[in-house]
């Protein structure tokens, strides 16, 4: 290491000092602490994890989150009606669309306007194009966090189909800030259906691929079948939802139970339940549901109304006092907004319940007396996005 | 207060929840309002508060715990803040009106429960003292409850009595003030117009002078045709 | 050696080295926000193949990066952590900015929360707009960095400040 200055040499040994340091604060008088994060795979954005561990075994788990704590509760405040939705957009960033709905339900909730059908069933399209995009980005990561790196390219692979739809329909690949009160900004382009129904086939192609790939996968199965499991009376007190939610043999779903005017009603699909509650339950759950959304999305493409896309808005819209509560099952479990309106051009309060926040304060719960490595597959699992835990 | 004139429907359902509570509580039950078919709102007393809870957990049958929040009703102070910083503040108005359920005081607390065999949920309000912003915690009622207390506590400076650990959940711990008050301020915002009052900057050629002599020209125009 | 050092590195051979570290260079990944998931799928996705430019992804350590890159929201309670990785990397080194947060803020330019600008923290080579900024906006991005490090004057990069870590 000639290549070195004796500056730099320095600088080396200062850095491994430093890091010397930072061990001998983890040890403490019972057992030992590991720190995970805030920049560690498995923890899907920035969220720290401090494990007191006894050998190999986790004593107690306590998250620290606040690394993408953005303040939407407040910004919400000081922005007007239409500039919420670019905002909330990144909320949950993997399905950007979701995030809107609600909130601009609430409003017309508010406003006591609805939006034409054509448009509640592209919403509707757009919703579960999400959700495809969202949970098929789930099932590579979860794989490649149990070692397996091939299947994230796939997803990787196919996931850019569904973003590819999404970016025809709307212009935006990721955040597209589609939405309007009353309606959408746009119909679909030419061609968007038939290219949809396409993209859905390689969709359910590549279910069949992950389920042969991931879900067969004999050290797969091993590590994930009665890991981290969570009984559902743990789940409900812990208001968790979504799949994490199914996946503990709770039959529910908003889209089906609390129908909030979008077009989910109109066609025939499952709610898929499984009755383990471990770390393989959430995997299979969301991987049928990919199958079930494309299913929704066909059948909604087949029947889809004309109609106009825009009901009748003021200009400038003013939202009347009141109190709204509206909330739909999003790709990560249900989100809620709480609209509260003083007449104004912008909310008052708004309160947003985020599917994440509840999901994973169960952590503390269900890592206790596991082994450190199922610590990570119990986290993939639980699946959470540090924007929709943090706002 | 009961429901609105143009829906006359009664919501039974959502009635029986608020006589239920008003049996159990008695009168701790200080305000309701209904939205039929939509939601119903109950505003206890303070005191009753953890009790209340526990007689929508375990007689009525709402296990699933949705938030927990608060509410600022003070109007903001700094208004949108769209206005030029050099500008005057809009005169703000310190008249406190609640929203449903009633209220008396700046502060409420919100929760929302939820029956999954009903498939209908309650928010439940109480209001909180100026003087005396604390309230019992939640947390032997609903284990979820932990976060949202300790993000009200962060973000409000409402104490839960019984919380075991209400450390600062998002913010750095050297942070002060509490953001979700309408009276903590936006810095960014009161130091730096906000950017979208210009929709489009002028183009580098065309002068103030000819813009505000073309936009003159047009409006004679207009006022003549 | 001692020459690169001295900046009396003959021209062939300080453009020779500059092209073997421009086509290798190992990007370390600050995934914060949204931004992170583009940056995967420019990084880590078929259609985009970031390593037919000679960029190698995900070292393990920071220790073994050249550049990081920047992407998504930084928070106040972030920075701290920022600045220690970054103080880890080896010099020569260089930073990429991803998308509108890590640039100025971006929508969350009035947050109480969220620092304007990862630039008040670490030297930016490159910044990339967006919100987020579409994968071959990143790898465009990275052909300018590399661009930039084949004309680079050696002697310069090697004769920064020491790392130092507190």
């Amino acid at each position: 290491m000639t290549a070195l200055t004796e500056r730099q040499q320095l600088a080396y040994a200062n850095a491994q000092a430093a890091d010397g340091r930072v061990n001998l604060e983890f040890e403490t008088d019972e057992g030992m602490t590991l720190n995970m994060g805030p920049q560690h795979p498995a923890t899907h954005g920035t969220l720290r994890i401090v494990l007191k561990l006894d050998g190999e075994q986790v004593i107690s788990c306590e998250p620290i989150m606040g690394y993408m704590h953005r303040g939407y509760e407040k910004l919400v405040e000081v922005r007007t009606y239409p500039q919420v939705t670019t905002l909330v957009n990144r909320i949950d960033w993997l399905g950007s669309f979701a995030n809107e709905v609600p909130f601009i339900l609430a409003a017309e909730k508010l406003m006591d306007i609805e939006a034409p059908p054509r448009a509640q069933w592209i919403r509707t399209i757009l919703f579960e194009l999400s959700r495809i995009s969202n949970i098929s980005l789930f099932v590579g990561d979860m794989a490649l966090h149990i070692g397996a790196i091939s299947a994230a390219f796939y997803a990787f692979r196919d996931r850019e189909y569904v973003l590819n739809q999404i970016e025809a329909a709307t212009g935006g690949r990721f955040h597209p800030n589609f939405d309007r009160i009353g309606g959408l900004k746009d119909d679909l382009p030419k061609g968007w259906i038939a290219d949809t129904k396409a993209t859905m086939n390689k969709i359910r192609d590549f279910c069949d691929e992950m389920e042969t790939l991931v879900e067969g996968n004999e050290i797969f199965q091993t590590r994930t079948r009665g890991i981290g499991v969570i009984p559902a009376d743990v789940a409900l007190a812990y208001g968790m939802s979504g799949a994490n939610l199914r996946a503990s043999g709770v039959d529910w779903d908003l889209r089906r139970d609390e129908p909030v005017g979008l077009a989910w009603n109109e066609c025939d699909w499952n709610v898929i339940t499984h009755p383990d509650g471990d770390s393989f339950a959430r995997f299979w759950v969301r991987l049928q549901e990919i199958r079930e959304s494309t299913r929704i999305v066909d059948q909604l493409l087949d029947g889809l109304p004309a109609g106009p896309i825009m009901a009748k808005v003021p200009r400038i819209i003013k939202v009347p006092e009141g109190e709204a509560w509206v909330a739909t099952e999003n790709p990560l479990g249900e989100m809620g907004y709480y609209v509260v309106s003083k007449g104004g051009l912008g909310p008052f309060r708004v309160k947003i319940r985020t599917a994440s926040f509840n999901n994973i304060a169960v952590i503390p719960w269900v890592t206790r007396g596991v082994y450190v490595p199922d610590v990570v597959t119990i986290l993939a699992s639980l699946y959470f996005i540090l924007g929709d835990i943090d706002r | 207060m009961e429901e609105t004139p143009e829906a006359p429907a009664v919501d039974e359902a959502r009635q029986a929840i608020i006589d239920k509570l008003t049996t159990e509580l008695g009168d701790a039950v200080v305000g309701s309002h209904i939205q039929p078919g939509h939601d119903v709102w109950v505003r206890v007393t303070r005191e009753a508060w953890r009790t209340a809870g526990l007689v929508a957990r375990d007689q009525l049958g709402y296990r699933y715990f949705e938030y927990l929040s608060a509410i600022d009703w003070l109007p903001s102070p700094f208004g949108l803040s769209e206005n030029s910083p050099t500008d005057a503040l809009p005169e703000a108005s310190t008249e406190i009106v609640t929203g449903h359920g009633g209220g008396d005081t700046r502060f409420q607390v919100i929760a929302r429960v939820h029956s999954l065999s009903q498939k209908m949920g309650i928010h439940l309000k109480v209001d909180l003292p100026d003087d005396d912003l604390s309230i019992t915690s939640w947390l032997p009622v609903f284990a979820g409850v932990n976060w949202h207390e300790r993000e009200v506590h962060e973000m409000f400076g409402i104490t839960f009595a019984g919380h075991p650990y209400l450390r600062n959940l998002y913010l750095p711990g050297e942070f002060e003030g509490h953001p979700l008050r309408k009276d903590f301020p936006l810095l960014a915002r009161l130091v730096k117009p906000w950017p979208g009052i210009v929709d489009v900057e002028p183009m580098p050629a065309s002068g103030d002078d000819a813009e505000a002599e073309a936009a003159e020209a047009t409006e004679t125009e207009e006022a003549a045709g | 050696m001692g020459l690169v050092e001295s900046g009396k590195l003959p021209k062939p051979l300080t453009s020779l080295l500059n092209t073997s570290r421009k086509y290798s260079l190992w990007i370390f990944q600050w995934g914060l926000a949204c931004c992170a998931i583009e940056m995967g799928a420019a990084l880590g996705a078929p259609r985009y193949d970031v390593m037919r430019l000679g960029v190698i992804p995900l070292p393990a350590s920071p220790r073994q990066a050249d550049l990081v890159c920047i992407s998504g929201t930084v928070t106040d309670k972030m920075v701290p952590a920022i600045r220690r990785l970054y103080d880890q990397m080896p010099d020569p080194k260089y930073v990429i900015s991803m998308g509108s947060c890590a640039n100025c803020g971006g929508p969350y330019w009035d947050s109480y929360s969220v620092t304007k600008g990862i630039d008040q923290v670490i030297p930016v080579d490159v910044y990339v707009p967006g919100c987020p900024p579409r994968p071959e906006a990143l790898l465009e991005g990275i052909v300018l960095l590399q661009e930039r490090i084949g004309k680079e004057d050696m002697a310069a990069r090697w004769k920064g400040d020491p790392i130092v870590v507190s």
